[in-house]
């Protein structure tokens, strides 16, 4: 197992997560907008590699049932995202925690935890 | 850096949720208002939202890029234009020679309704806000 090699991936998932966050809270602040149409990113198949534009990841949300303004954001479903991202987001951060942690502890020849 | 773009994001939301609670308060308050600087009884106003590229940083502002996600913007305005509430009111001074008075088209049950919308959504996007100030502190916690 390799640092560099791990925290690349879990940097290329913090930042699609947060590219996540971020649609996320424009579907939340366009809930009231006549026509909206829900957003979401799709998830990279590999992480490995760095995302280069991540826009073409934003994908439209087609089936969620229409409101009578033409928009379809469910607020339910926002929140969920919302509270499941930044779980996933604080899951990935610990990770990335501990790499360090394991780093610093084989720099000091593991006297210091 | 799209943390900070969703924030100011979620900054559109939570101001174009507080214009349109604006104009609803201001309906409530004129309900019964008979006089106005244009003349003639006041007039019900709503907001009426649009999509609207935030942009975070000066190089968005640029590229013309907004990361994929939207803001939200009042665009305009809108002031109804039905016919006033006639009520046979024939003491009051805007009364018409029949006794009629114009009173605003106003129905307080559905301003509240749209009210209590505003303001859910408000707190939905200061939610939003502090699950990514959460996500950041998160990132700042890595440096320790």
């Amino acid at each position: 197992m390799r640092l560099d090699q791990t925290g690349l991936q879990l940097g290329n998932f913090m930042s699609y997560l947060s590219q996540r966050q971020e649609v996320i809270a424009s579907n939340i602040a366009n809930a009231d907008t006549p026509g909206y149409l829900t957003r979401d990113v799709e998830m990279p198949v590999d992480f490995s590699a760095a995302i280069e534009d991540a826009r073409t990841l934003v994908v439209d949300t087609p089936d969620l049932p229409r409101h009578n303004d033409g928009n379809n954001v469910s607020i339910d479903r926002e929140a969920r995202l919302l509270a499941e991202n930044t779980m996933k987001f604080n899951v990935a951060a610990q990770f990335v925690r501990t790499e360090i942690k394991n780093l610093r502890s084989a720099i000091e020849e593991g006297r210091a935890s | 850096m799209s943390l900070f773009g969703a924030i100011s994001v979620s900054a559109s939301g939570m101001e174009a949720q507080r214009t349109r609670a604006e104009l609803i308060t201001e309906n409530l308050a004129n309900a019964d208002t008979t006089r106005t600087p244009e003349g003639g009884p006041y007039r019900r106003k709503d907001a009426v939202f649009t999509t609207a590229p935030v942009a975070f940083s000066f190089t968005d502002v640029l590229s013309d890029a907004s990361g994929g996600s939207q803001g939200v913007s009042v665009s305009d305005i809108t002031v109804d234009d039905s016919d006033p509430e006639r009520r046979y009111m024939p003491g009051h001074p805007d009364a018409d020679p029949d006794g009629y008075v114009a009173f605003p088209r106003i129905d307080p049950a559905e301003e509240m309704v749209d009210l209590m919308s505003a303001s859910r959504g408000y707190q939905a996007n200061v939610a939003a806000i502090s699950a990514v100030k959460d996500m950041i502190a998160r990132s700042i916690d890595l440096f320790r």
